[in-house]
């Protein structure tokens, strides 16, 4: 209560000084929940490679590429010792333009040999409506969407979407995975191997027939045999071929992640020390005007430390109320952004627990560090000095 | 003896064995106080103050403008310590400085300790700002309390009792800016009564009031004096104060020119 009245002494410095903590906090937030929703991505796509699978890809290098491949290298990796299974697929971007400009998971359509299951799936895909593919859509024109791609387009089982210049039926939606089949077609095999073909330049399309073409192998290691003699094996086969291990994955996506978070959670902490050294400069001048007063409270009794606390708590309080302001405040934004993100399958962030309580700690905290310093200057103070004081 | 160990609970028996064993509240003996404003240039406020105060008493320093008295008053208040005598801050004839409160020697305690006794056993009153704006007066009184850790129902009464001392219980709710200055300089006694220490010290408390209001803080602190036996040091210009006062401390030139009863 007496804290309040003294920060309402100068309501609009105090204002002006909560805002600076608010808008740090909001910073850290809005960039924290984006850090978090890329950590999730990350996660997600890990969990993918907890199978152990390996994925192949023509075109060599680190990341994976949709290059064209030919089915007819998929015996040549089953001949290699320890490999178990081989999945062939096809995957390309929904669209041609949306491949670059796109945040985040771009749309794409994918396709594996119908009810070819291996066992090994560690991430589990479920049909929200409708069901998934089965062996005998081969040959029909249908699709399966993820949840994001059908909100985007609003399409439920029943309707009928355009995909690469082809009519397909929706039978099924995908329940939510947060990671990129939410933003995927699915579509059978053989219609994926068509419509890539016509992606694909004339003069490479020239080679190739539609039956015989892929973009990519899982690989699936026979169980207890490490990844990396197998990857070593199928880069011998063709020096074209690239491959990616969960350790790969975990390393490329890990340091990509890594350096974006550190961008990110470094803009909201700068933010943030503005906003602290705002509280510094507040509490600071809010006691050179309190001087005469702690000259009084000093004299009739009240000892340093006492001072100190009191004037700690009191930035502490700034703080606080910052940090919650700016929380809900971020919230906010975090909250609607997604909502108008849905509907073009970009969800950009993810506010957890965590993020909304240590924020909150945290400005508290900022704000009592910025007044400590002040606050030792006040206990320092003569008091007949300050009791003179102009 | 045992009374002035404990002053705070019972000033009426600190006078009553006061008058038989004549021990000092208040001793103090070469009292320096030189204030260094740059390299050559210092202001000698005191040089070589002794004073006595018995308990009970109550009395007034007078003097013109400058000639030490706050500064001695700050000393007494252990809100300043006297020069110590090695010549580092003055002191040229090397008689160290002494000075006991209660019977205890408080040259050389630590800012914490000094603390501890001013909240305790003394209540301050000063001339012109006193009170904290954003407290009410009740709020005011009950920080005195507060530093000496009294807290609750039971402080609570006290400062109300206070309060009603002074006559401005109507007042309670009331910030400073609310209150005349008569009335905040009486909210200000209150606050230094409330503990009920065994001293007082006040630095012009009737500086900036006119000569009806004067009177009245003036018979206040009298009577107060008559009931608990508190002991009072007024610094004060007002000739009337002084000669409300047991016994009249006349300083000039940072000493002591001499005392009247
Ligand atoms: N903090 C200080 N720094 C420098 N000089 C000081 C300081 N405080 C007091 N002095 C000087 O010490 C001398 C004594 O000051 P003091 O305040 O004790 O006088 P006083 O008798 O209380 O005067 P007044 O009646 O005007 O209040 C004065 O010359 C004053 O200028
Ligand atoms: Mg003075």
């Amino acid at each position: 209560m007496r804290m309040l009245r003294n920060l309402s002494r100068r309501r609009l410095r105090t204002a002006l000084t909560i805002l600076g903590i608010t808008i740090g906090i909001w910073a850290l937030v809005v960039f924290g929940s984006m850090a978090n929703r890329i950590n999730d991505m990350v996660g997600k796509g890990s969990v993918y490679f907890q199978s152990g699978a390996i994925s192949v890809w023509g075109g060599g290098g680190d990341t994976p590429k949709m290059n064209p491949l030919d089915l007819a290298l998929e015996d040549r990796i089953k001949a290699i010792p320890d490999v178990d299974v081989v999945v062939p697929g096809v995957s390309m971007y929904l669209s041609d333009d949306n491949a670059s400009m796109s945040m985040g998971l771009p749309p794409m359509i994918t396709a594996q040999p119908a009810g070819l299951t291996t066992g090994r799936d560690t991430l589990i895909l479920r049909a929200a409506a409708g069901r998934l593919l089965a062996a005998s859509d081969e040959g029909s024109n249908v699709v399966v969407l993820g949840c994001d791609l059908a909100r985007q387009y609003s399409k439920q089982v029943g309707d009928t979407i355009t995909l690469r210049g082809e009519e397909f039926t929706v039978v099924g939606v995908l329940a939510q995975t947060q990671t990129q089949p939410d933003n995927s077609a699915m579509i059978p095999f053989a219609a994926e191997q068509r419509l890539y073909l016509t992606t694909l330049p004339s003069l490479v399309k020239a080679n190739l027939t539609a039956s015989n073409v892929v973009t990519g192998f899982q690989v699936y290691p026979k169980p207890g045999t490490s990844p990396d003699t197998i990857t070593a094996q199928i880069k011998a086969l063709s020096p074209e071929l690239g491959t990616m291990t969960g350790a790969d994955f975990d390393k490329l996506a890990g340091s990509y992640a890594a350096m974006l978070n550190s961008v990110l959670v470094g803009i909201g902490l700068i933010s943030l020390a503005v906003g602290g050294l705002s509280v510094v400069n507040t509490m600071a001048m809010s006691i050179a005007e309190r001087t005469r007063e702690i000259g009084i409270k000093r004299a009739i009794g009240a000892g340093r430390i006492r001072i100190v606390r009191e004037i700690v708590a009191e930035s502490a309080l700034i703080g606080c109320i910052g940090g919650t302001i700016g929380l809900a405040l971020g919230a906010l934004l975090v909250t609607l952004a997604n909502e108008a993100g849905r509907s073009s399958g970009t969800i950009l962030f993810e506010l957890t627990a965590g993020t909304a309580i240590s924020s909150v700690i945290f400005s508290t905290v900022l704000g009592a560090i910025a007044g400590f310093v002040p606050a030792l200057h006040a206990a320092r103070l003569d008091p007949v000095a300050a009791l003179r004081y102009e | 003896m045992t009374a002035i160990a404990n002053p705070i609970g019972h000033p009426a028996r600190v006078m009553a064995d006061a008058t038989v064993a004549t021990a000092p509240l208040l001793e103090g003996r070469n009292l320096r106080k030189t204030y260094r404003l740059g390299r050559r240039n210092t202001v000698e406020a005191l040089r070589g103050v002794d004073v006595r105060i018995e308990p009970g008493e109550v009395v007034a320093i007078m003097g013109p403008s400058g000639s030490g008295k706050s500064t001695l008053m700050h000393i007494l208040g252990l809100l300043h310590a006297p020069d110590r005598a090695d010549g580092a801050a003055g002191g040229s004839d090397g008689l160290r400085p002494e000075l006991s409160f209660g019977g205890r020697d408080v040259v050389a305690l630590s800012d914490g300790e000094r603390t501890k006794i001013r909240a305790r056993e003394m209540g301050f009153v000063f001339q012109d700002f006193n009170l904290v704006p954003t407290l009410t007066a009740l709020e005011n009184v009950l920080l005195a309390c507060d530093y000496a850790d009294r807290g609750g129902r039971a402080a609570r009464s006290a400062a109300l009792e206070a309060l009603e001392m002074v006559g401005l219980s109507e007042r309670a709710g009331h910030r400073p800016a609310e209150l005349s200055g008569g009335e905040q300089q009486r909210v200000a006694i209150a606050r230094a009564l409330v503990n009920r220490p065994a001293l007082v010290l006040a630095d012009e408390p009737t500086g900036n009031l006119d000569s009806a209001r004067t009177g009245e803080v003036l018979g206040l602190l009298q009577r107060l004096n008559r009931e608990h036996g508190q002991t009072f040091v007024l610094v004060t210009h007002d000739q009337e104060v002084g000669e409300a006062c047991d016994r009249v401390i006349r300083m000039r030139d940072g000493l002591v020119r001499d005392e009247e009863r």
